[in-house]
C-alpha cells in the first residue's frame, strides 16, 4: 500500500537561534534573560497546539537547556500521555547559561566540537535527559551528525534508532547567503531518509557491517531543483523558510508553493516502491513575537498553522500517516527490506520545477555507492556525482582536518565547477556526449528533453534496475538530422550508471556519425579547486596500458579497444571509470592544465542508423 | 548623526536578496531611509516594499497549484 509519512518535530529551545542576536539587537547579550526563556516556551506550546489541533502527533526533541526547565519537562510528559508524542533529545539548542559555564565556548554545533567534547556533551545531555525522564531517548539529532558522533552515541546508548542527520545541500550556498559567515558545510548527502554507514554519515550503508544502527532523516524535505541552485533555507517544508524566500503573496499571504512542495514529495512514492516522506522541523526562533525580517509575527504564525492544517487535511483524507521518529525508524527498516538484509534499494526522485515556470526536470538517485543527478534540461547529462562507494572517512570538528567542512566530496558539481562549459577557456564537470559529423559537433547538453521512469527486476533476482527513458532529441547538422534517444540505467547494487545512445533515425540513412561519450570531473567540496597532482589517469587495454600522472600538463592518451578508462583520485580514495560495450571504439584520458584543473575520461566510436552505443560509469573505493 | 538601528521589521536588502544574500538593513532615522552595509542600496520603506515585489519576478509559478509532477 502506498504510504506518505510525515515526521513533525518540535523543540523547546530556551534560547532560540536568531532570537538573541537578531531580535535582541541593541541589547547586550544575555542568554539567561527571563523574557527570552518565557517567550521560547510559549512558541513551543503554540507549535504543539498547531499540530495537535490538526490531529498530528509530534516528536518533542528536548534541548539541553529545556532539561533545566520544569515546565518544559512537564509539558513533554503531558503531551506524550495525551497525544502519543515521542519524547526525544536533540543536540541542537545547547547554548544556555549552564552549558556556557561548563564548556567555556560559544560553539553550538555538536559535529564541530572536538571528539573529547562531543563524548562529554553527549554523556552530559543524555544523562540529564535520563535524570528528568527516567529513560534514554530513542531519537536524537542535530543539523548534522558526523559518523564518529553517531557511532559513539550508538555504542553508549544503543536504544537510539533515529536521528536528524543532515541539511540537504547546505554548503557554500548557505555560507554565501549568510554573507560568508555560516561556517559549516554539509553538501552531498541524501535528501530523504537513509541508513548512514559507520564510515561516513552521508554515505548510506551497503550492508549490515556498515550499518550505523540508526535511520537518518534529513532536516526538512527540500525542493530538489531550487535548493540545488539557490539558498537551501528558502525552499523546504518549513513554512517560515518559504517566507524567507519571499515565495508568498504579500497581500493575501497565500503560499501555494508550500503545498506543491509537499505534493511533489507525495508523488515520489511512484519511484520508491510506494513510499514517500516529509519532515517538518521549525525551530522556535522562526516564530518569535518580534517577527522575522519582513514577516510580522501574524504571518509567521499563519504560515505554521497553514502548514499543519495541510498535513492534517491529508491525514483526514487518508493520504498521510503521521509517525514519531522512532516509529518511522522501524517502518523504514521494514519497508526498505533492511530487516531482511537488503541495503541496496535506492532512493529515486524524478523532480520537476514547481516554482520558476521552466518545466526543468531532474532525476536524483541515491544508493550506498553513489548519489547522482541527471539533468533533462541538458539532454540527460549527469550534473552531480558523489562517490559513496569510497565510504570516505571524513572526521569533522576541532582537532580534525575538517573543522567546519562536513560535505561529502563531489566528482561532478555543475554549480561549483561550471557544468556544460560556456565561458572563456577550459571545461566544466559533467557527464555527457558529443555527436560529430563532417566537422560539426553538438553536445547533448544542448538538447532539452524529458524523462520517463520505469523499472524491471534484475536478471539474478536481486533487486531491480531503474531506467530513465528520455524523449528523443533531434540533432541538426548542416546536411544531416539525427534523432537520438538516451536511456540512463541504474542497476541496483552495481555501483554504476549505464548510458545508452540509440540512433533512431537519420535524414540520410547511410550517414555515419561519431559519438564521444565523456566525463569531465575533479574533486572537492567547495567552489575552489583542490590539488590535482598525483591523480592517475589510465587507458587499460588487453595488452597495453597507458598512464598519465596528473601534473597540469595538458596531456592526452588514447587506446583503441580500451577495456577501461579510469582515474584514481587518492585524496578522496576514489576510482572513477568508464567502460564501453560493442566494438571499434577508442578510449581516451585527458589531463587538465592550470587554468582548467579538470580531468576527462571518454570513448569515441562511429554509429550508423539504428545502432546503439552503451557506456558504463562506475565509482569504486581506491586505497 | 545618530547610529543606524534596526527597524520594527528587519527588512533585508532587496538588491542583495536578488543575489541570494540575506543582509539585514539598518535604518537611518534622520534620513528616514534603510541602508545596506554590504552594497550601495538605500531606500525608504515604500521603495523596499516595491523592490521586494520585484524580486519575485523569477517565481513565475509562485501562485500556481500543481496537480501533476511528471511529463508522462
Amino acid at each position: 500500500m502506498d504510504k506518505f509519512v510525515v515526521n513533525i518535530i518540535h523543540r523547546p529551545e530556551m534560547v532560540p537561534e536568531y532570537a538573541e542576536k537578531v531580535t535582541g539587537h541593541g541589547k547586550a547579550e544575555d542568554i539567561g534573560r527571563k523574557a527570552l526563556l518565557t517567550e521560547s516556551l510559549d512558541i513551543f506550546k503554540t507549535q504543539q497546539e498547531c499540530a495537535h489541533k490538526n490531529g498530528l502527533k509530534t516528536t518533542i526533541q528536548m534541548t539541553y537547556a529545556s532539561l533545566f526547565n520544569d515546565e518544559a519537562v512537564a509539558l513533554a510528559k503531558e503531551h506524550h500521555e495525551k497525544y502519543g508524542d515521542e519524547i526525544a533529545l536533540t543536540l541542537l539548542g545547547l547554548p544556555c547559561t549552564e552549558f556556557r559555564e561548563k564548556y567555556k565556548t560559544k560553539d553550538f554545533c555538536i559535529w564541530m566540537f572536538s571528539m573529547e567534547d562531543k563524548m562529554s556533551i553527549v554523556d552530559d545531555v543524555f544523562g540529564k535527559f535520563h535524570e528528568r525522564f527516567g529513560f534514554y531517548p530513542e531519537s536524537t539529532g542535530s543539523y548534522y551528525m558526523d559518523a564518529d558522533l553517531t557511532n559513539y552515541i550508538k555504542s553508549k546508548y544503543p536504544m537510539v534508532k533515529c536521528a536528524v542527520a543532515t541539511c540537504w545541500e547546505e554548503g557554500p550556498k548557505a555560507y554565501h547567503t549568510c554573507n560568508n559567515s555560516w561556517y559549516t558545510f554539509m553538501d552531498g548527502g541524501p535528501w530523504a531518509p537513509w541508513i548512514p554507514s559507520k564510515q561516513n554519515t552521508h554515505a548510506p550503508a551497503a550492508n549490515e557491517a556498515e550499518d550505523s544502527g540508526i535511520v537518518a532523516i534529513p532536516h526538512l524535505s527540500r525542493d530538489l531543483i531550487a535548493c540545488y541552485d539557490g539558498n537551501g533555507s528558502n525552499f523546504g517544508t518549513h513554512p517560515q523558510n518559504v517566507l524567507r524566500g519571499m515565495i508568498y503573496d504579500s497581500k493575501t499571504w497565500d503560499f501555494p508553493y508550500m503545498y506543491n512542495l509537499i505534493d511533489q514529495y507525495r508523488d515520489l512514492e511512484k519511484y520508491n516502491n510506494g513510499y514517500a516522506y516529509n519532515m517538518m522541523f521549525v525551530g522556535p526562533g522562526w516564530m518569535n513575537k518580534m517577527g522575522r525580517w519582513e514577516a510580522p509575527y501574524e504571518l509567521l504564525l499563519k504560515s505554521y498553522e497553514d502548514g499543519c492544517a495541510y498535513y492534517g487535511q491529508l491525514k483526514k483524507e487518508g493520504k498521510l500517516t503521521d509517525m514519531t521518529m522512532s516509529e518511522f525508524a522501524d517502518y523504514y527498516r521494514e519497508k526498505k527490506g533492511v530487516t531482511k538484509g537488503v541495503y541496496t534499494e535506492p532512493e529515486c526522485a524524478l523532480w520537476r520545477d514547481i516554482l520558476y515556470g521552466s518545466e526543468k526536470q531532474l532525476f536524483w538517485y541515491c544508493d550506498p555507492f553513489m548519489r547522482a543527478c541527471v539533468n533533462m534540461d541538458q539532454g540527460g547529462a549527469i550534473v552531480d556525482l558523489r562517490p559513496y562507494a569510497a565510504k570516505l572517512e571524513w572526521k569533522t570538528g576541532i582537532g580534525t582536518k575538517h573543522v567546519w567542512d562536513a560535505s561529502y566530496p563531489f566528482l561532478i558539481q555543475e554549480k561549483y565547477r561550471a557544468g556544460y562549459f560556456t565561458h572563456y577557456a577550459g571545461e566544466g564537470t559533467v557527464r555527457s556526449a558529443k555527436v560529430c559529423y563532417n566537422g560539426e559537433e553538438v553536445d547533448l547538453c544542448l538538447c532539452r528533453t524529458k524523462a520517463h521512469f520505469s523499472e524491471e527486476p534484475n536478471a539474478d533476482g536481486q533487486g531491480k534496475t531503474r531506467i530513465l527513458t528520455l524523449d528523443p532529441v533531434d540533432i541538426e547538422f548542416y546536411d544531416l538530422t539525427v534523432k537520438l534517444q538516451t536511456r540512463v540505467i541504474f542497476e541496483e547494487g552495481s555501483s554504476g550508471i549505464k548510458i545508452e545512445r540509440n540512433i533512431l533515425e537519420m535524414s540520410n540513412p547511410d550517414a555515419e556519425v561519431e559519438i564521444n561519450e565523456y566525463i569531465v570531473c575533479c574533486y572537492g567540496t567547495t567552489e575552489y579547486s583542490e590539488d590535482m597532482n598525483g591523480i592517475t589517469l589510465c587507458c587499460t587495454g588487453d595488452n597495453e596500458t597507458r598512464t598519465i600522472t596528473y601534473a597540469y600538463k595538458c596531456r592526452e592518451e588514447r587506446l583503441a579497444d580500451a577495456r577501461e578508462v579510469s582515474a584514481v583520485i587518492p585524496p578522496i580514495e576514489t576510482k572513477v571509470s568508464l567502460t564501453a560495450q560493442g566494438k571499434d571504439f577508442t578510449g581516451y584520458v585527458k589531463e587538465g592544465y592550470a587554468f582548467s584543473p579538470m580531468l576527462t575520461l571518454g570513448y569515441t566510436t562511429t554509429l550508423r542508423n539504428k545502432e546503439v552505443f552503451a557506456t558504463c560509469l562506475k565509482v569504486e573505493k581506491a586505497n | 548623526m545618530s547610529q543606524g538601528r534596526k527597524g520594527k521589521l528587519n527588512y533585508r536588502c532587496p538588491s542583495c536578496f536578488m543575489r541570494d544574500l540575506d543582509i539585514d538593513m539598518f535604518y537611518d532615522k534622520e534620513k528616514d531611509e534603510f541602508y545596506c552595509m554590504r552594497c550601495q542600496y538605500t531606500g525608504k520603506e515604500a521603495d523596499v516594499l516595491e523592490k521586494n515585489e520585484m524580486v519575485r519576478f523569477r517565481y513565475r509559478d509562485m501562485a500556481k497549484r500543481f496537480t501533476k509532477f511528471d511529463f508522462d
